[in-house]
């Protein structure tokens, strides 16, 4: 079943470019950023946290990055110059990268799952203290997926 | 102001890990009125003639921490599990409630002080000039709820410093020197550590362990085997063992020898099938009282004991890797599962049924007791104030008389000495009246608080470690526990740490933000989040801290809790002796760090809470959580508050129990072994309750 959304007023379409510059920021897929299950929270919480105009800026800027950009390296050259040498949008960049991967928006946990579907975990093969616990003597050998 | 009706056997203040286990033995025992003997519940005769013992606890923590029964426990346990999650900052008691009207020391809390001015941010009231590092919790099953569970125990030469080693300390406001010895030694201590090892439920292989002591292990640990096998030792410590292995580091020109051993824990592994039956704790009948006994007479099988809420949980470590602050399925051993065994006893059915005879009282903050010069200096009153909610000052006052009672104070090492400190009484001495605070005759009430002071040392190891995985130490280094150096500088204990520089830097945030700051993004970001967060090593440094009669919990009526209770107030300095011995430990670091190819990123700043300079050179600090010492155990009323089964020595129905009653600190996390002294503490509690049988 394929549920769309209508967030506030930003259309579908916003949405999936917040998704896709979620991708090329954080260097997880789409897929995997869905599967924490978490993308229309915290959508949602960047629209309330931020000035709404600030944030369609975000996502225009992102737009015009892919309409331009027609390869991987043309991707990364674009989002280096026009994101992350703004400060204005790099400073969101860097917001959208730590939600992603902490679970926080300026240090807060948006809620108690966002603690536990951080990505930064699976970036060193382990996973959040005190949640998806991997069983006795995990530990004690190099983790699965190791060799990536 | 009411007055509580039904008369109590004993009265015990706090349900950590010492009330609890207390509890828990003195329950298993009832009285025999035709042997005029206490006994053990299992070798009492189905008579009528028996006699329960009726005890009452005490706790400052929410009601709803001491509701044992599965829901209620399973319910408040999940949600210190959420708060947990939602914390940002994910210190030691950040799972637990912060209750207004019973505070808790916090490390967030803490500050850097600039005498004369103290820091009053949060509940201590720090003097300083160094901040005291560590913190503790008010809630049912006391800090154990936090512990990391690490269970060495002390070395013999720990309880003879003095007499080994020369060491002496001041007395209090003096020059004149005083001994350091405790007034037990290992041997007597030994059948205490394996009782508490039984009940923590200690994993552990006794022939890896490998210490620097003339004894050998048959010796140290006699022909035993721990409750259950080893928890496995992490990836990361087999990368680090296999390039130290064989190794020694040089000190003051001495070749010390590394010593890599897996550390014993309470946490549950697999029940060691040489261990045999589970055993009971009883009481046997000697000349002079009672002697406690670890007997092996059961039929059962042992096995681990998981969850309160649900026996089926948490029987093995799933490696959460959250020990400290909080072990989710529980696993990882607590002072809740004794205070269970002490609410529940199992009926001629099997069955196992709320037990009539203990009753728990929470929100009921103990602050003073009474004394009865006339009655043979007796504690006669214990007073508390029962608040209503955990945001709101609103109290009952209540008084509890306890002159036909033994009252066991058994909360932290800072309320303990502040309880003692506000029972103030006067007595007539050559026709002047004199006040004084109780079991305060040596002047020792609240003084030699020490604490471990954990340098950390940190860096990148050449190939991923794979860190941040398991318990938070599975292995420590043993080689500086013991020596001829610790007549001039601390001994210590180097636990190899499983999380990364989670502690020292707030790793992986800072790791992030780091990268983030330098403009990566993308794969790129990914990348050298991976490489740096897989090779992360921390070292710890835990250094044995002596005891100063100049360190010290006083009260001070300028600084009152929302109850209108005395607030700790905290004066505490290092010396040179500690100072020194960070200095060497940094050496060693240094010279370990070099064998495995280690990066150090080690960082010591001005801005560090805990720092100081040593011959030009700036150390920082933390504290281990192991506060202790406050109301120290020893040979002679002069110079020490209880005797060595922590019985006052100045009021004779008053025990005073905990890691405060620890003499010295040595290089061990002080659970077992406060665990061991309590469990003791119990034969000379079962032969005054004899006589007040008797009576």
């Amino acid at each position: 079943m394929i549920i769309i959304n209508k967030i506030l007023n930003v259309d579908d379409y916003y949405f999936d470019v917040f998704m896709s510059i979620s991708e090329a920021l954080t260097g997880f897929s789409v897929n995997e950023l869905q599967s924490t299950g978490l993308t229309e929270t915290y959508y949602t919480h960047i629209l309330k946290s931020l000035e709404v105009a600030t944030f369609i800026e975000f996502l225009t800027v992102s737009k015009n990055i892919f309409e331009k950009s027609s390869d991987p390296k043309q991707l990364e050259e674009a989002i280096a110059s026009e994101i992350m040498k703004n400060t204005r949008m790099s400073d969101i960049a860097g917001h959208v990268i730590t939600l992603w991967y902490l679970g926080t928006w300026e240090g807060a946990y948006i809620n108690d799952l966002s603690y536990q579907e951080g990505l930064v975990w699976n970036l060193m093969n382990a996973h959040p203290p005190g949640a998806k616990q991997p069983g006795f003597k995990s530990w004690a050998i190099k983790p699965v997926n190791s060799n990536l | 102001m009411s007055q509580t009706e039904h008369k109590k056997n004993v009265i015990i203040v706090g349900t950590g890990i010492a009330g609890s286990l207390i509890a828990k033995l003195l329950t298993d025992h009832v009285f025999d009125p035709e042997k005029g003997k206490m006994i053990h519940r299992a070798d009492a005769k189905k008579t009528e003639k028996i006699r329960e013992l009726s005890v009452l606890m005490l706790e400052a923590g929410l009601e709803a921490g001491i509701e044992l029964d599965s829901v209620s426990s399973m319910t408040t346990y999940n949600e210190y599990i959420r708060t947990f999650y939602k914390e940002a900052a994910k210190v030691p008691n950040s799972p637990y409630p912060n209750l207004k009207p019973a505070p808790s020391p916090n490390i967030l809390d803490m500050e850097k002080i600039t005498p004369p001015f103290p820091d009053k941010k949060g509940y201590l009231v720090q003097f300083g000039p160094m901040p005291f590092a560590s913190d503790a919790i008010r809630v049912g099953g006391g800090t154990t709820l936090h512990w990391l569970g690490t269970t060495p125990r002390m070395l013999p030469n720990d309880f003879r410093l003095t007499e080994k080693y020369g060491i002496e300390i001041n007395k209090p406001d003096s020059s004149e020197k005083t001994s350091i010895n405790w007034p037990i030694d290992y041997e007597t201590l030994k059948p205490y550590y394996e009782m508490a090892e039984f009940e923590i439920g200690v994993s552990g292989d006794v022939s890896k362990q490998k210490y620097p002591i003339s004894e050998k292990t048959e010796q140290y640990y006699g022909d035993y085997v721990f409750p259950m096998e080893e928890i496995p030792q992490s990836y990361m410590d087999h990368k680090i063992i296999h390039g130290l292995e064989g190794t020694s580091v040089t000190l003051n020109s001495e070749k010390i020898p590394l010593l890599m051993v897996p550390s014993p824990q309470g946490r549950n592994s697999i029940p060691n099938p040489k261990y045999g039956k589970t055993k009971i704790i009883k009481a046997e009948t000697i000349q002079s009282g009672y002697r406690l006994v670890l007997d092996s007479s059961e039929k059962e099988e042992y096995k681990a004991l998981g969850s309160v809420w649900n026996p089926y949980m948490g029987e093995r470590c799933e490696g959460n890797a959250s020990c400290v602050p909080i072990c989710p399925v529980q696993a990882k051993y607590n002072a809740l599962k004794t205070l269970k065994k002490a609410l529940y006893k199992m009926n001629e059915n099997e069955n196992l049924v709320r037990h009539p005879y203990l009753e728990i009282k929470a929100q009921s903050v103990v602050y003073r007791l009474s004394v009865d010069h006339a009655d043979q200096d007796k504690i006669s009153k214990v007073h508390l104030r029962k608040y209503t909610s955990k945001d709101k000052t609103d109290f009952v006052e209540e008084v509890i008389d306890t002159s036909d009672a033994i009252v066991i104070l058994a909360a932290n090492a800072f309320e303990n000495p502040k309880i003692l400190l506000n029972s103030k009484y006067t007595v007539t001495e050559n026709g002047k009246k004199v006040e004084r605070t109780a079991a305060n005759r040596s002047d020792q009430v609240g003084r030699n608080l020490m604490d471990h002071m954990v340098m950390l040392t940190w860096g990148l190891f050449p190939e991923p470690v794979y860190s941040y995985r398991g318990p938070g130490s599975t292995t420590n280094i043993s080689s500086f526990r013991d020596g001829n150096f610790r007549s001039q500088f601390s001994a210590w204990i180097s636990p190899l740490d499983n999380w990364g520089w989670s502690w020292p830097t707030f790793s992986p945030g800072s790791d992030l933000a780091e990268f983030l700051t330098d403009g990566n993004f993308g794969s790129k970001l990914r990348e050298k989040l991976t490489y740096r967060l897989s090779r992360q090593v921390l070292f710890h440094f835990e250094i044995e801290q002596l005891p100063n009669p100049n360190n010290r919990v006083t009260i001070n009526d300028q600084y009152m809790d929302a109850l209108g209770i005395p607030r700790p107030v905290i004066h505490y300095e290092l010396t040179e002796y500690e100072q020194k011995s960070m200095q060497q430990a940094k050496l060693a670091s240094d010279q370990m760090f070099e064998k495995l190819g280690i990066k150090d990123f080690t960082k010591y700043t001005e801005q560090d809470k805990n720092t100081f300079m040593y011959d030009g050179v700036r150390y920082s600090y933390n504290g281990a959580g192991h506060i202790v010492g406050t109301h120290r155990m020893g040979s002679n009323p002069d110079d020490s508050v209880t005797n060595s089964y922590c019985k006052s020595w100045d009021h004779p129905n008053l025990y005073v129990v905990g890691a405060g009653n620890m003499t010295t600190l040595g290089t061990s996390n002080p659970t077992l072994t406060l665990s061991a002294f309590t469990i003791r503490s119990v034969e000379s509690i079962l032969t005054d309750l004899e006589k007040q049988f008797k009576n």
